[in-house]
């Protein structure tokens, strides 16, 4: 059992607060990701659990023990860092073997779990190369081969990914995920890439400005982002300022359905792009119609498999909608938009969601 | 490059000698500054040089002969006399490991209290920090002399003019600035997250630094050692000001024969024995400097 526990954990560099009072609970096994964007106190909260910052405040625990006593040597965690990781004096087998090393182990078992080590990362045979003649990938992979040979119980990984290129980070995404399943390992892995962040983690921390915004499943945060930071932060979203008066809400010259209960004041809509079903040729005045709104397809994006497009829609701004490939549909086509599902939130009360039932003759993107 | 196909119809076009030619006109109007400079430059360096060189060689050498007349290897009765008395001078019997034992402490002292300190100028950020690292280049900034003769007043009130400890302290002082800046830079070169990586599969921080931190810093390190060496085994005012008479080093002993003696070769036989360990300790450093530790080391 490798639990961690985050108790009310504060770093404060004189008047600046990095860190804010955060808590949390990590399950053993589990793969928790911390996402922010910079400066958000993701890296502190990180070096703080593995001994590298004294808190200001609070407590870390693992397996209910506190560890905020004991120096980065001694504490139970490894971690990898973001970039020169490697000794480049020694050997990639030398460089595995410290940490053996320093335990006293006999050397055939050092070399045979240095060994293991490397086929666990997929690199057999690099043990007598120096860091210098490895790329960048393959020199991440071994620093996770470090710091799983001793065995931790948690395993701390500080935007690993980040200085690779993008094709070799997916890949390495999935080694790391495999290798995590495979050992069992309890990760906490700090990024600011909400994709990685989403593809990788059993949990995501959102912090932003030292605090906690949401912690839940992705999909959860995906699809029911708890405030407006988290809303925009987290995949493509249309943020849309309204008003809501007595159950609509209006943006522009487009109302909605407001959600059950709305209190009458300024409200900020979000809609997820692939949320927003699409009906070519409007202009017929069907803006009368709560939901469907009148726009001007003002710019088409081609990205592979879908394509973007960006409608001007009246009052509103410019709204973001996903629409197949096979779609007919060219800059300056007027066009009616009807959003299926969109989250509404308001200042001091909780997010609320809407759903709609589609209309006939409304392509929806799937 | 030129290709070696021949050209089917070779009337109208140059010969080989016109082509040479040609081309070492355009190589010399494309170089031909780079050329004169260092041409010059060489007969700047190597003229004094060979004028040492005759003089420690030679027997007789009288104006306005350009090289010697007698060779020292060519005196029939006493050959190589000026060798054979320089040599059995005491002063210069002793002035040679006196010299050598003097650097060697001078150098040790300054290892021992500069690496500590240039490791805590680069881990560290205390109030003046910045102020203090500059401070170190006061001792350049004043004519060293001035310096010397003042400092001499106070050494004479410590009972310390003469002696060996002076010497040891007043060289001490000249290698401060390279044993702490030159380390210093090396010591920040060394990434925090490559000693935090050694904390963190548990070795303890004196194992990081003799482990991990040293290894990556000892070719600067040693470089600044070299430079360290070498100047305080060449450092003449400081060690003339304060030793004499008792103590004197072969640099302060070289001065006296070059300004006292009216026959040359003394002093010339002596300089070129100084150039002796000069030589070897540059070449090194030359392997040194190729890995660019030198000039990384002045980017405070």
């Amino acid at each position: 059992m490798s639990t961690l526990t985050l108790i009310n954990l504060r770093k404060q560099f004189g008047d600046v607060v990095a860190v804010n009072d955060i808590n949390f609970e990590v399950a053993d096994g589990e793969f928790l990701c911390i996402l922010g964007p910079s400066g958000c106190g993701k890296s502190t909260a990180l070096r703080m659990i593995g001994g590298f910052e004294m808190p200001t405040g609070g407590d870390v625990r693992i397996d209910g023990v506190s560890v905020v006593d004991q120096p980065p040597n001694k504490r139970p965690t490894a971690m990898v860092f973001q970039k020169y990781t490697l000794w480049p004096h020694m050997k990639v087998s030398e460089n595995i073997g410290f940490g053996l090393q320093l335990r006293g182990l006999p050397r055939a078992e050092i070399a045979q779990k240095v060994q293991e080590s490397l086929t666990l990362v997929g690199l057999p045979t690099y043990g007598n190369r120096y860091p210098a003649q490895l790329s960048g990938g393959e020199q991440q992979r071994i620093a996770l081969a470090r710091a799983l040979v001793l065995r931790p119980k948690i395993l701390l990984l500080d935007e690993p990914f980040s200085n690779l290129d993008a094709l070799l980070r997916v890949r390495l995404r999935e080694e790391l995920r495999r290798i995590q399943r495979q050992v069992r390992i309890t990760a906490i892995f700090v990024t600011h890439d909400q994709e990685e962040a989403l593809s990788l983690a059993d949990r995501i921390v959102v912090m932003n400005k030292g605090r906690i915004e949401q912690i839940d499943k992705p999909s959860a945060i995906y699809s029911s982002p708890r405030s407006l930071f988290v809303a925009d932060f987290i995949g493509t979203m249309n943020l849309l300022p309204g008003k809501a008066t007595n159950g609509a809400i209006t943006l522009g010259e487009v109302r909605l359905p407001a959600p059950e209960n709305q209190p009458n004041g300024p409200v900020t809509v979000a809609i997820r792009p692939e949320e927003l079903a699409l009906a070519t040729g409007g202009g017929n005045g069907r803006n009368g119609n709560i939901g469907l709104w009148d726009g001007v397809v003002s710019q088409l994006m081609d990205l592979g498999h879908y394509r973007k497009a960006l409608i001007d829609v009246q009052g509103v701004g410019l709204v973001k909608v996903y629409v197949a490939k096979t779609a007919q549909l060219g800059e300056g086509d007027s066009v009616a938009l009807y959003p299926l599902r969109y989250m509404v939130y308001t200042e001091g009360a909780a997010p609320a969601e809407v759903r709609q039932q589609p209309i006939e003759g409304v392509m929806v993107y799937q | 490059m030129a290709t070696l196909t021949a050209p089917q119809d070779t009337s109208g076009l140059p010969t080989f000698r016109v082509l040479a030619r040609r081309s070492f006109a355009a190589f010399l109007r494309r170089e031909g500054f780079g050329l004169f400079a260092l041409i010059g430059l060489l007969i700047f360096i190597l003229g004094p040089m060979m004028s040492v060189i005759f003089w420690a060689f030679a027997d007789r050498w009288r104006y306005p002969s350009l090289v010697p007349q007698v060779w020292a290897w060519q005196n029939e009765a006493e050959p190589w006399r000026f060798w054979t008395e320089t040599f059995s001078r005491a002063d210069i019997l002793r002035g040679l490991p006196l010299s050598i034992g003097l650097a060697t402490i001078v150098t040790g002292l300054s290892m021992l209290i500069c690496l500590p300190a240039a490791y805590a100028f680069a881990r560290f950020r205390f109030p003046g920090r910045q102020l203090f690292l500059l401070s170190f280049l006061t001792t350049n900034a004043f004519p060293r002399l001035g310096l010397y003769v003042t400092i001499s007043v106070v050494f004479y009130q410590l009972r310390l003019m003469g002696t060996v400890p002076g010497v040891v302290l007043i060289q001490l002082v000249n290698t401060l600035l390279l044993m702490i800046w030159i380390p210093t830079a090396a010591f920040q070169g060394v990434d925090r997250a490559l000693e935090e990586a050694g904390l963190d599969v548990g070795a303890s921080p004196r194992r990081v630094f003799f482990q991990i931190t040293l290894p990556l810093v000892l070719p600067a390190l040693s470089a600044a050692v070299l430079l360290t060496f070498v100047g305080t085994f060449y450092e003449a005012q400081g060690a003339f000001i304060i030793g004499i008479p008792n103590v004197r080093t072969l640099p302060v002993i070289m001065y006296t024969l070059i300004e006292n003696q009216v026959v040359a070769q003394y002093g010339a036989i002596v300089s070129l024995v100084l150039w002796v360990p000069s030589l070897f300790m540059l070449m090194f450093a030359n392997r040194l400097l190729r890995g660019g530790y030198l000039t990384a080391g002045f980017g405070v």
